[in-house]
């Protein structure tokens, strides 16, 4: 029998029906679509937005300290809150979201396994009413920027020193290979390819079909026995802006407890256009 | 003042949460796809493959009017409202009406705003395609 490292972090649909009213734990609603949320939502979730909440409007990065502790404190978030992210497109942004709230420090945290589309398809309630829950007074005590987020200075050293690194776009990008579409440039960079000596893993490699995560058992099977990577090794995983890379930085450090996993949200928009960026391609 | 541009000073005069409730009453008014349209095989032929979200498009000219008839899945309630919204402005218009589309309506309505930057491209990508059809569709007739 095989268990996820830290099965605390993966919550069944069940789990958030029994605790839609539990104090302790807040539900948040993330996704693709802006809309989504306001169709009709699990009742007693909050919506957070991972670009109109948690990205700067203006410099290109997170929020601050001071705006996550506000932003915390409005929806109804302490520091011992337990949190239960998730959203559509196979928890995509619920994993980006969840990444966001490492970053900051906070603990408790967990993703409902399947998101939006298994609550759905299970017939369960859906609510079109806005929460309000009591502001509480949220101070982020250890930010954790350092641990789980890589800079492109890093990546470099990272690459040079050979160690590993996990492309989780899908095969046309990992090549260079995208079409070129009228109007646009490709995937928003400037050059094709990726970063030298990356493993292409995409991100749904890890989830099934109804968009819940694979068993640990299989989860192993692809980073360690396919990929060759071991539960103590340095760790980047990159994508085109970060998001899809969550879900396996997700999978590799909650799923599999790997002990350094760090993102690369900079990805393949800031690695592709940085002049004499190291680039392969096949 | 064209039906696109009295849409477009509808979405101006409202405050950001407003823009994104009238976006979502033209998702739920996307009209029902014909059922000459309705197969599998229709859809993908003419899906925007632009478009991470499965959007698919038909422009056709009756009378040397554009008329449109898209289908875009209730999981996207943004697209499919932005499809709605395009489909509303431009059905019963002439190619050049539909050609003369500012390639920023997105921007100059409020909306690009209100859904945020990086959600734009793929909707931009709907009105070049539309634009592309239109333009295909009125040199062949």
């Amino acid at each position: 029998m095989s268990q996820y490292a830290h099965p605390e972090a993966l919550v069944s649909t069940q789990w958030v029906a029994d605790h839609i009213n539990d104090p302790q734990v807040r539900i948040v609603e993330s996704d693709e679509d802006v809309l989504l949320y306001r169709t009709g939502h699990i009742p007693n979730a909050v919506k957070i937005d991972w670009e109109r909440d948690l990205q700067d409007p203006v410099l290109r990065d997170y929020i601050s300290k001071e705006r996550f502790e506000q932003l915390m404190s409005e929806k109804g978030i302490a520091t011992d809150t337990k949190v239960v992210f998730y959203g559509d497109k196979s928890n995509w942004w619920a994993c980006y979201a969840l990444w966001a709230f490492k970053l900051f420090g906070h603990e408790n945290c967990a993703i409902m396994n399947g998101g939006r589309q298994k609550w759905i398809e299970e017939g369960r309630e859906l609510s079109k009413t806005t929460p309000d829950f009591p502001v509480t007074g949220y101070r982020v005590k250890n930010f954790n920027e350092k641990a789980i987020r890589a800079f492109r200075d890093e990546v470099l050293k990272h690459l040079k020193s050979g160690k590993p690194l996990i492309d989780v776009r899908s095969h046309e990008e990992y090549t260079g290979k995208l079409l070129h579409l009228e109007n646009y440039p490709q995937e928003g960079a400037l050059r094709g390819g990726h970063i030298p000596g990356a493993s292409n893993v995409p991100w749904a490699t890890a989830a099934n079909p109804d968009g819940t995560f694979k068993s640990a058992e299989e989860l192993r099977d692809i980073y360690q026995r396919e990929v060759g990577l071991q539960p103590d090794d340095d760790v980047i995983v990159y994508c085109r802006i970060g998001e899809r890379s969550s879900h396996t930085w997700f999978v590799l450090a909650c799923l599999l407890g790997f002990s350094k996993v760090r993102n690369y949200d900079g990805s393949w928009t800031e690695w592709g256009n940085m002049v004499r960026a190291p680039i392969e391609k096949p | 003042m064209s039906r696109l541009e009295e849409i477009i000073a509808n979405f101006q005069m409202l405050e950001g949460e407003f823009r994104l409730e009238l976006l979502l009453d033209y998702a739920e008014k996307l009209p029902p796809l014909p059922e000459r349209y309705q197969s599998v095989a229709e859809k993908t032929a003419h899906k925007v493959p632009e478009c991470q979200t499965p959007v698919s498009l038909w422009v056709e000219m009756v009378e040397g009017k554009v008329q449109i008839h898209a289908d875009a899945p209730r999981e996207s309630p943004t697209v499919r409202g932005f499809v709605s919204l395009l489909i509303s402005a431009f059905n019963g218009a002439t190619p050049q009406e539909v050609l003369n589309a500012p390639a920023d309506l997105l921007s100059r309505s409020g909306l690009a705003h209100a859904i945020g930057m990086m959600r734009t491209r793929g909707l931009n990508a709907i009105l070049q395609r539309i634009k592309a059809e239109v333009r295909r569709e009125s040199a062949s007739g």
